[in-house]
């Protein structure tokens, strides 16, 4: 039997962080959204990270399953992508003009991402779904907006919802709300809205938190897509979190469909801060046409970085290696649950697996058990979505295994 | 914010924390102890509650079908008024009743009042603060109830929020629950037996210092001095629906 792990520095630091900053850590990765329960069992800051491991303050070992949400793709501190990053590094990066790797990644993008005629460079995923709303909207001189139930796109004011804190029902005047996978739903909001839809936007599947993720269903996408054309509606993918891990093309690829737009961020440059939004040449004016931009969205230095991961994902057709061990993963934590009699449901695509232990409704018992994963060293959310990276081996899916089993022993 | 919304607190909340104080308060208790008595509101394009007070317990309920004074009033603005004490209505029914309306209502009113708007002073006796937290724990799942049913930004939260029964609770002290069915609230003076979700804060101190704007939940969180469990969407959106309460009992 593992010893647990303790928090007691992390706690510290967290009353340090609490007094010069908004609820310590804030966010997706501070306790409360990130569905601390119990919060001692989790770190909060870390000391250093290494392929698929970090280390928190405490001196623990987890082997992430979060990935940092996601940027994490082919490992902490990958040595390819962090020697083109030093190389970019000692030549320039943010300076007055920026530098030609920013055409060299975009080129490598277009030349990836099957819907991808060009490519328009920033900072995080909301900036790229934000992005693609304005050149939507300015492309098709429309108002309105279709999201899923459950979407999840950022964190502008147009992606929030009209009861969050600091929005006014003006923000979200424009949304419109349609359940997942219900394309008559879809063909009836079109009906309601006809000539004033600028796009529709989602997640390649449906992977909102706290509950089973759920693919699309047959045909589903391609009828959205027909849609869309018909009304003169632009489709835009938000692949922010899926992108790369299920195809290097773009997750529409991977589903049969092109997108009009898709935005990428996360896997794109293993951890480096860009975000791309990609699109076809119809769209390529409007965006032309925006006033968008930031003191750092053209550093050269991430470019680099990205151009170095996408070649590296290339070369180890990353795709299929995350699924591989995300099935070897999940089907093993399936099993381990059974042994104990309880019952794991996995849903989503394995390299973003997303778990529920289904023998207790109120999710309570499924927090109980994350929480013992996470205290003998196997870092689980309760509530998201996990990402495989491609640092993840063997060994560390047996070890993970091993603490699951005395993770539900506990329980 | 909506006049209808705040007419709804005011009577299911407001008034609907006397049965509460009746329990808590000496003063409040002797005042109904030998009272039989039921005052019913009617409000147009509104709430309607009746507030009964016999064998020295006071006890709300739905309609005003049963009651032997009766207040109309012509719509949610004139009922505000009346809590605001801009407006004196005078009753429909019961007129030779209604001094229990100008002395042992009103005196209730004003008990209730110091409870729920009490001074620094009043908050340093730890019984008085006690009593005090104890009100606001259902004051607040009444309020929260009333807000994600009827407010406009409020029933977009509740319809978030699924089937279940939420417990808010302070450790060591008062519970108070939230059912949620088919997106309609209700407000559970009893806890769940088997809640959906649990909110608990670590002392009714905390509970208090939360109440009153001093912390923040999201760090409380972090802190593990608001301890949060089972689906936690559920709490998300109640959260949502307390910043919109907090508009209406600022």
């Amino acid at each position: 039997m593992r010893e647990l792990y303790s928090q007691r520095t992390s706690a510290e630091y967290l009353d340090r962080a609490a007094k010069v900053i908004p609820a310590g850590v804030y966010g997706h990765q501070g306790p409360a959204e990130g569905c601390f329960i119990p919060v001692q069992a989790f770190p909060k800051f870390s000391s250093r990270a290494q392929g698929t491991y970090f280390w928190d303050v405490d001196g623990n070992r987890f082997i992430d399953y979060m990935c940092a949400y996601g940027p994490n793709i082919l490992g902490y501190n990958d040595p390819d992508v962090d020697a083109a990053a030093a190389e970019q590094r000692a030549i320039c990066d943010c300076v007055t003009a920026p530098h030609t790797k920013m055409i060299e990644f975009a080129e490598l993008l277009v030349d990836t991402v099957a819907c991808a005629d060009w490519a328009f460079f920033a900072k995080n995923g909301n900036d790229a779904t934000s992005g693609a709303i304005l050149c939507a909207r300015a492309h098709t001189h429309r108002k309105k907006i279709v999201f899923f139930k459950g979407y999840y796109h950022g964190v502008s004011a147009w992606t929030q919802k009209i009861d969050y804190p600091g929005i006014l029902p003006e923000d979200v005047a424009n949304n419109l709300y349609v359940d997942w996978n219900d394309f008559d739903a879809l063909s009836e909001v079109f009906d309601r809205n006809r000539g004033e839809i600028a796009a529709v936007i989602a997640q390649p599947y449906m992977h909102g938190n706290f509950a089973d993720n759920i693919l699309p269903a047959p045909d589903f996408w391609q009828k959205v897509r027909k849609l869309c054309t018909d009304e003169g509606t632009v489709l835009i993918v938000d692949d922010v979190r899926a992108g790369f891990r299920l195809d290097l093309a773009g997750s529409d690829h991977y589903f049969g469909f092109e997108a009009d737009l898709i935005c990428f961020c996360k896997a794109l440059a293993n951890g480096y801060n860009v975000s791309a939004l990609c699109g076809k040449e119809f769209l390529k004016n409007a965006m032309s046409s925006l006033t968008y931009t930031g003191s750092y969205w053209l550093s050269a230095v991430p470019f680099a970085a990205g151009i170095a991961c996408i070649r590296k994902m290339k070369e180890m057709n990353l795709p299929a290696l995350l699924r591989e061990k995300g099935l070897k993963l999940t089907q093993g934590l399936q099993d381990r649950a059974a042994k104990h009699g309880f019952d794991l449901h996995v849903s989503g695509e394995p390299a973003l697996f997303y778990l529920r232990l289904a023998d207790d409704p109120s999710l309570m018992l499924h927090q109980q058990w994350i929480a013992n994963c996470v205290l003998r060293g196997v870092y689980f959310t309760n509530h998201h979505n996990h990402f495989i990276n491609a640092a993840l081996s063997d060994e560390d899916i047996e070890e993970t295994l091993d603490i699951a089993d005395e993770a539900f022993a506990a329980l | 914010m909506e006049p209808r919304t705040l007419c709804f607190i005011n009577l299911y909340a407001i008034f609907g924390a006397l049965p509460k104080l009746c329990e808590l308060d000496d003063e409040a208790k002797a005042l109904i102890a030998d009272k039989n008595i039921a005052v019913g509101f009617l409000v147009s394009n509104g709430p309607s509650a009746t507030l009964r007070f016999a064998g020295g317990e006071c006890a709300m309920y739905d309609g005003v079908e049963d009651c032997d004074i009766k207040m109309v009033f012509s719509g949610p603005e004139k009922f505000n008024a009346m809590i605001d004490g801009t407006s004196t209505p005078i009753p429909r029914k019961g007129l030779m009743k209604a001094g229990f309306m100008t002395h042992e209502f009103t005196e209730l009113t004003k008990i209730l009042e110091r409870y729920l708007r009490p001074t620094p002073e009043a908050l340093e006796d730890p019984e008085f603060k006690r009593k005090s937290t104890t009100l606001m724990f259902h004051l607040i799942a009444e309020a929260v109830a009333q807000v994600g049913n009827e407010d406009t930004v409020g029933r977009a939260s509740t319809g978030y929020i699924s089937n279940g029964e939420v417990t808010l609770r302070a450790e060591g002290g008062e519970a108070v629950g939230i059912r949620c069915v088919n997106h309609r609230l209700t407000a559970m003076h009893t806890p769940p037996r088997e809640p959906t979700a649990i909110m608990e804060f670590e002392s009714m101190d905390y509970a208090r210092d939360l109440f009153d704007g001093k912390v923040n939940a999201v760090t409380g969180v972090g802190q593990g001095r608001v301890r949060v469990l089972g689906m936690i969407s559920q709490l998300d959106n109640i959260n949502r629906i307390l910043d919109r309460v907090s508009l209406y009992l600022a």
